[in-house]
């Protein structure tokens, strides 16, 4: 990591990106997804089953990223606001990669996420590689660690997400 | 209610048939706007991908759907890991296939281990890992009525 500009460097081991809040989780919202992945459990639909697990239906896991998310449009927006894994694409930028997927992911489950709650999240960056060749052009690797707190500090989940940042050759 | 757990078990297979419609209406509800999940100009121009590409919450929510619908709505998956080798686009007929790896049973509860494969035909697209708790019988308190210091996944 020698060759890394030195806002980079700061960036490691320190939380860079904390989102207080963005959007309060509705159930409809996290209906679509269901509807997308056609996931049928009960916990997600139906109050009465869900009543005596979680008391109230809950959202997908798989859904707690999303709720860092803002909408990609509000009245008075000044600029991209903050996106999903808005670290992320800090680096893009700051490392000159127009390019950016995901490559794998860990995500550890605590409590879920009801209708009316708000997600707190925090994202650390752990490492970022020196530049290698890639199938998909000149790129670096970089691993973030995402924080997932309710409204009340309750912990909800955390992840561990390792990207590629590249360059088309 | 538990599904029969016996180590090295394989689970049904599920057949996923990838669309256009199917990828973007995941990457819009899980609030993803990035490009390469809905735009295909971008995605081959930009990306240098052969399509718009499945984003990781969608992946991530069929393979969760994946598990509680072989484990039934009591089980409560503790942990997901999943590697992206190969990208899943429109047409790709998907499978979902997977196998017990390890059994551990505690009080009340059994930790299940699952191997699981998201492969297009002979090309492996992601390979993933779930911890998932099962309650250990019908008389098991529900999972989700663990305090959080009594859940460890």
């Amino acid at each position: 990591m020698t060759d890394l500009p030195s806002i980079v460097k700061s960036w490691i081991g320190t939380a860079v990106v904390v989102v207080e809040r963005t959007v309060t989780v509705e159930k409809e919202s996290w209906l679509g997804f269901c509807a997308a992945i056609q996931d049928g459990n009960p916990l997600y639909w139906d109050e009465s089953f869900a009543q005596s697990h979680t008391e109230r239906t809950i959202a997908p896991f798989a859904m707690l990223p999303s709720w860092g998310s803002t909408h990609p449009w509000y009245p008075g927006k000044q600029s991209d606001g903050i996106r999903a894994m808005e670290l992320h694409f800090m680096l893009k930028e700051a490392l000159s990669y127009p390019n950016g997927i995901v490559t794998s992911v860990e995500m550890a489950y605590h409590e879920p996420v009801r209708a009316g709650d708000s997600v707190r999240v925090e994202q650390i960056l752990r490492s970022v590689s020196d530049e290698r060749a890639t199938r998909l052009g000149p790129g670096r690797d970089w691993t973030i660690e995402v924080v997932y707190r309710r409204q009340d500090h309750v912990l909800l989940g955390l992840e561990t997400m390792s990207f590629l940042g590249y360059r088309r050759n | 209610m538990n599904p029969n757990l016996a180590l090295h078990a394989p689970l049904p297979t599920r057949r996923i048939e990838v669309t256009t419609k199917s990828i973007i209406m995941g990457a819009v509800t899980s609030r993803d706007w990035a490009p390469l999940h809905h735009d295909v100009v971008w995605a081959k121009t930009e990306g240098n991908l052969p399509d718009i590409i499945m984003n990781n919450y969608t992946q991530a929510g069929l393979i969760n759907a994946y598990v509680t619908d072989w484990s039934g709505p009591a089980a409560r998956v503790g942990r997901l890991r999943f590697s992206m080798r190969s990208p899943i686009c429109p047409g790709d007929a998907l499978e979902l296939s997977g196998v017990i790896e390890a059994i551990e049973p505690e009080p009340e509860l059994i930790w299940v281990s699952l191997a699981i494969e998201l492969t297009v035909g002979e090309r492996v697209a992601t390979r993933s890992t779930v911890r998932v708790a099962l309650p250990a019988s019908e008389q098991s308190p529900s999972l989700w009525h663990r305090q959080a210091g009594a859940w460890k996944p």
